[in-house]
């Protein structure tokens, strides 16, 4: 009867599903039914059960909040939401008032105004630093709403100290003194993610946002995916940032310092200099970049193309061996292993389930290793001299370079994870005005990429590749002959988890790229393949957990993975805030890219065909690969006690 | 030797999931138990028990730290012995009490003797208020604790209670009945009653009886059977909110030990009324040595087919009672912050909307009354609205009970009607030279002389029963500090008015007494504790700065340009 929260199956207090809904509302009254609401003498109409926050939003009034996030499920803790309703003695909070029959608000009255500014001077009280040396310096909610309320004085005093110290042991860093405890974190983590790393501990004055037993980050169970860090209206979260250390690289005459470019940050960075969400900046960027310092400024989408090779190879190496061969120890479906974010995840809650795990590496982690070792030996530059940095949407990215087996080019292939954040930060420091920056193209040997590889920044975006490459050297027809433009629209969008099958109706020649490992496709024949795309730990819980029972899920051949909601462009290192809408641009500006490429295919990548002509001789999931692009995984559990 | 103590510790949160069920709501019963075994919840506790419920370890970690009977930090001594510091056991000379058990255990008060024999904690109303200072050990309570008898207590510790000079529980002192506390009412009558009525009827016979929630709110009983009787659900519950935690209340404590069955009566005429399969009676952890009495009359009923399946030959009335203990915190006196400690989280409140007669326990419709309402329920069910309508004032039906305590010669529980002037009641206790009563709890008003004749009722002064009455010679700022202390233990923390103004408030207070806060000052802690009146989340927040503003609004003079003592 009662709608439940999407992300918190659990009990929270009153839940939302969309953020603008409250969950308690009986469906069958709320079909059809409009209330008539006056807030400020404005009447609008609203579906049974809005809250007036979103009703206020839609008559374009402001309502200041610290709390609320779209993203997750209502909280009504920090109160500054709160709004005079006609008739009520107290005031209520607008995030977590649902309208059920018609009322008058007020939102700004002195009773009102009042309140929110005795609500910040307390938050204000504790909250220990100066604005100027936070990270969150002009992009902190907290610092806006002191500004829009006109404190200028401290009317209940301020600390003096910090109270708590900071936590840089992990990727994910915390400074306690700046938080306001808003729970925005907690909810992230617990309902959003379900990865359990913060909870509100201890009670009345004493409560503090808490990891398990107060642990560094550093011990515990946190996948470092970011996504408390995008939802903190504070600096009370930020990554580990390198940018000193990369700096120094680059002024260092002796280092030859590249970086390879994902595609999500791309679709955003403009975002840190005033532009609209989803305005692509890829070729201002790769200027800005050299102008920052960068020897070489390549592209990552390079070693997309080259993971859905080797990727999609190994998917029909498992398929063969089990259908075929009835190899029983095969673990089919596949799973995609781009994500740090979600390996880490898997590692830790379903360690089980790594065999169904890709063994190729991400596509950061392939570059690494191919500018080490290929790009060294074709420049002839001493390996040990090359820094490789990595642009990326991703925190988790940061853990990923650092993981001990990552060194498979005989150096650490990957140097610095470095955030669009982060990137921004440094261009801001080198005086970049980025919207004015000329244009310029990445840098060869692997210059050229594919559509395919830009879309790996959107949720879906692995599996639609996948799904063009695939299906075109399994049948030898045109994806174009089952999809209008190469566009798999079943993969794309926002859902939680998607499933979508496609037949093989026919059957071309094995390329002779894939020769040597599978004689015919015969065995492929009439056969439905069936995928799934799941972003957000959460959902990917759902999906494993439906697997485990022997669900609809269980017979997959094939899955993706993104440990953020979104996907990339989702990432815990892209810029604040973030919200659906957001993502929603950022991902038309990745498509737009695919779109717009010559090439949308990623074994027509004529890069990474020569790569195997002349450098991965033995061709895809072959020896040299195996040494340099795949990997292996590191059952952790969940246990840190 | 660390394998066998996981396994040993498997073992036991296996038979405790068998226990409390394999859900969420097993969490603070499943807690309280391990606790009771291990003296504190480890890490390595809170983990496996995390993992066994599929919670995250952090998260049992909050509700862990969130009820103050729970620790995670240290073991706790075999004895832990609660002083109360509360405002009746305060004026009663809690402090001295204090200093006698630091003196013989050679320890302060927050620490555990070197042998692990004895911790020393404050805690906050142990519903003694009228027999102060009260101890409890365990879950034995000491009342009128006197400090030669500090000695004593600790050597009864000692002897682990194998003979012991104090009575099992300490009784409370009926100083006067009225209809309630007299009824007659046999095992069994009023259900029987109920069940060959329609629900309906039932409900109506309520709304004739124009029964109020006795917790203070006054919400119309019928109104709030009736919303959940209508909605559509297959699960409903009736909660019995026993967490009586309000300082100076006691009523409870001697109805849940003394009427249990008209308890349990009440609650299964609400289940009928609405619908229910299941009640939970949420008794604050204080009460714990209640608990058997409680189980013991539940079991009576069971027996007599008052409870379980079918009961009183009625295929469809299937009606069973739990009964829950709470772990050390007030807040869980609202009933949505009680719901959510039912259902293993932090006993945080709610946002209203929805309310839990639509959306309560595990999302079902759920009815949460006082002790008192489903005592009064029973009876009006047994008997008929007429005697009911005969007391009190026509918005306010009914005699109310009153727990009394502070400066009076006769404190102790009061059946009166109500309507009853503060200047009569005070004559009734024995008041002499009161300066002021605190009616309410720390939640409430202190109500100067010159408001003496106002009265008792929802109309005028609402309360929930307690009354702490102040003689001429108490200092008002020592027990606004008393009560500010209170809820800036007591706040549940989540949201910002309540958890941080209170402090502010309390603060202010401080000032006060050391001289040095400006009346400028002081009205803008006035203005942010109209602020935490209205800006706060739950009848808590919103309540608690009462005592402060009126203590400040009645007694500016007693309070302002101190001159500290030197000491």
């Amino acid at each position: 009867m009662t709608e439940k929260c999407i992300t918190c199956q659990d009990s929270r207090g009153a839940k939302s599903t969309s953020g603008s809904r409250i969950c308690a509302v009986d469906d069958t009254t709320a079909i059809g039914a409009l209330i008539k609401v006056t807030i400020d003498g404005q009447p609008v109409k609203v579906p049974l059960g809005t809250t007036i926050l979103a009703a206020a939003k839609e008559l374009g009034i402001k309502i200041p909040t610290l709390c609320y996030h779209e993203d997750l499920c209502i909280s009504g803790v920090c109160r500054i939401c709160v709004v005079e309703v006609e008739g009520m003695h107290n005031l209520q909070a607008s995030c977590a008032y649902p309208i059920t029959q018609p009322i008058t608000i007020q939102t700004h009255t002195t009773k009102v105004r009042l309140a929110r500014r005795h609500i910040l001077d307390l938050m204000l009280s504790k909250h220990y630093g100066e604005c100027y040396s936070c990270v969150r310096n002009n992009n902190c909610e907290l610092q806006s709403l002191a500004k829009e309320y006109g404190v200028d004085f401290f009317r209940f005093g301020h600390v003096d100290k910090p109270k708590f110290g900071q936590d840089k042991s992990s990727y994910i860093e915390r400074d306690m003194d700046k938080c306001i405890l808003c729970r925005r974190c907690v909810r992230t983590c617990v309902d959003l993610q379900e990865v359990g790393v913060f909870e509100a501990v201890g009670r009345g004055t004493e409560t503090t946002i808490g990891t398990f037993m107060d642990l560094p980050m550093i011990e515990e169970i946190c996948i470092n995916c970011g996504q408390c860090i995008n939802r903190c209206p504070t600096g009370a979260l930020k990554a580990k940032d390198p940018s000193d250390e990369i700096w120094e690289a680059i002024e260092d005459p002796t280092k030859h310092v590249v970086i390879q470019t994902a595609p999500a940050p791309r679709s955003a960075i403009g975002e840190c200099f005033g532009m609209e969400p989803g305005t692509a900046m890829t070729f201002e960027m790769n200027t800005a970049l050299k102008y920052c310092g960068f020897d070489k400024v390549f592209d990552t989408n390079f070693t997309a193309d080259l993971t859905i090779i080797e990727e999609g190879t190994e998917l029909l190496l498992r398929l063969y061996k089990a259908l075929v061969q009835k190899d029983e120890t095969v673990a089919v479906p596949q799973f995609t292993s781009c994500s740090p974010g979600w390996i880490k995840y898997i590692e830790h809650f379903y360690p089980e389930m790594l065999p169904h795990v890709s063994s190729a590496k991400s596509p950061q982690q392939m570059f690494g290793a191919l500018i080490k070792t290929y790009y060294a030996e074709i420049n002839k530059i001493d390996p040990a001299d090359i820094v490789t940095v990595a642009l990326m949407p991703c925190t988790a990215k940061k853990f990923e370079c650092n993981r001990p087996e990552m060194t498979d080019s005989g150096f650490k292939d990957v140097d610095f994870g470095l955030t669009t954040r982060e990137l921004a930060q440094m261009m801001q420091e080198a005086g970049i005005e980025l919207t004015k920056m000329e244009k310029s193209d990445f840098d060869d040997p692997f210059g050229t990429a594919t559509g395919s590889g830009v879309i790996f920044g959107a949720t879906g975006g692995v599996m639609e590749s996948a799904i063009r490459t695939v299906f075109e050297l399994v049948t030898g027809e045109m994806i174009e002959s089952v999809f209008d433009k190469a566009n798999i629209l079943p993969v794309r969008g926002f859902d939680g988890v998607r499933m979508a099958e496609l037949t093989i109706d026919k059957i071309g020649p094995v390329p002779d790229l894939l020769k040597p490992l599978v004689p015919n496709w015969d065995w492929l024949k009439g056969a439905t393949l069936k995928v799934a795309v799941a972003h957000g730990t959460a959902n990917a819980k759902r999906v494993l957990e439906d697997i485990k029972r022997g669900g609809p899920l269980s017979e997959c051949h094939f899955i993706e993975f993104m440990a953020c909601p979104g996907g990339c462009l989702g990432g815990g290192g892209m810029p604040i805030p973030t919200n659906e809408k957001i993502r929603a641009a950022r991902a038309r500006a990745i498509y737009q890219e695919d779109e717009n490429s010559e090439v949308r295919k990623s074994y027509l990548n004529p890069a990474v065909a020569a790569l195997y002509d002349k450098f991965l001789t033995d061709g895809p999931c072959g020896h040299k690969s195996h040494h340099l692009l795949h990997t292996g995984y590191t059952p952790r559990g969940s246990k840190v006690v | 030797m660390q394998i066998i103590e996981r396994e040993k510790l498997a073992l036991l949160i296996e038979s405790l999931k068998e226990k409390y069920g394999n859900n969420r709501s097993a969490l603070l019963p499943m807690l309280q138990d391990i606790q009771a075994e291990y003296g504190y919840l480890s890490g390595l506790i809170m983990q496996e028990t995390a993992h066994a419920l599929g919670i995250h370890p952090v998260e049992v970690e909050g509700v862990a730290s969130f009820y103050s009977f729970l620790r995670t930090d240290t073991k706790q001594g075999k004895y832990v012995v609660r002083l109360c510091q509360t405002i009746s056991c305060d004026l009663a000379g809690k402090a001295r009490i204090a200093r006698q058990f630091e003196n013989e255990l050679g320890i302060q008060f927050g620490e555990t003797t070197q042998d692990g024999k004895f911790t020393l904690e404050y805690t906050n109303c142990l519903g003694m208020c009228d027999q102060g200072p009260a101890v409890m050990v365990n879950d034995r309570l000491f009342a009128k604790v006197t400090p030669e008898m500090v000695p004593q207590i600790i050597n009864d510790c000692k002897r682990d209670f194998i003979k012991t000079t104090f009575p099992e529980i300490a009784p409370s002192d009926v100083q006067k009945e009225g209809p309630l506390l007299q009824n007659t009412v046999a095992m069994g009558d009023g259900l029987k009653k109920a069940v060959v009525m329609s629900r309906s009827d039932v409900i109506a016979q309520i709304r004739e009886a124009n029964l109020k929630g006795r917790g203070g709110a006054g919400f119309p009983t019928a109104t709030k059977w009736q919303l959940a009787g209508t909605a559509v659900s297959d699960k409903k519950y009736v909660v019995c909110n026993a967490d009586e935690g309000e300082p100076g209340t006691f009523k409870d404590r001697f109805l849940l030990h003394n009427q249990t069955d008209m308890i349990l009566a009440g609650m299964s005429i609400a289940a009928y009324a609405i619908g229910a399969q299941k009640g939970y009676i949420y008794l604050r952890g204080e009460y714990l040595y209640l608990k058997k009495y409680i189980e013991e009359a539940i079991a009576r009923r069971q027996k007599a087919n008052l409870l379980g399946e079918k009961i009183l030959g009625n295929k469809e009335f299937n009606f069973d009672i739990e009964l829950r203990m709470g772990s050390g915190a007030y807040v869980c006196g609202e009933e949505t912050a009680l719901i959510e400690s039912l259902e293993g989280h932090r006993g945080e409140p709610r946002n209203r909307p929805p309310f839990p007669v639509d959306t309560g326990f595990m999302s079902h419709p759920t009815i949460v009354n006082n002790v008192e309402t489903f005592i009064a329920s029973a009876i009006i069910c047994a008997n008929g609205p007429k005697w009911f309508l005969e007391h009190g004032t026509e918005k306010s039906v009914g005699t109310k009970l009153f727990s009394v305590s502070g400066d009076c010669e006769k404190p102790g529980v009061y059946e009166l009607p109500f309507g009853i002037t503060i200047s009569a009641l005070l004559k009734e206790v024995g008041a002499k030279n009161t300066k002021a009563v605190q009616i309410g709890g720390a939640s409430g008003h202190c109500v100067p002389e010159s408001e003496f004749e106002r009265t008792i009722a929802f109309e005028d002064i609402s309360s929930g029963g307690s009354i702490i009455v102040f003689s001429q010679d108490r200092d008002m700022l020592h027990i606004a500090k008393n009560f500010m202390g209170f809820f800036v233990e007591e706040s549940c923390g989540q949201c910002t008015p309540c958890r941080d103004g209170n402090v502010k408030l309390l603060e202010g207070i401080e000032m006060l007494e050391e001289g040095r806060c400006s009346v400028s000052y002081l009205n803008e802690l006035v203005k942010l504790g109209r602020t935490i009146q209205i800006a706060s989340k739950c009848g808590l927040g919103q309540t608690s700065p009462n005592a402060f503003l009126s203590i400040v609004e009645n007694f500016k003079n007693e309070i302002l340009g101190r001159v500290p003592e030197k000491v």
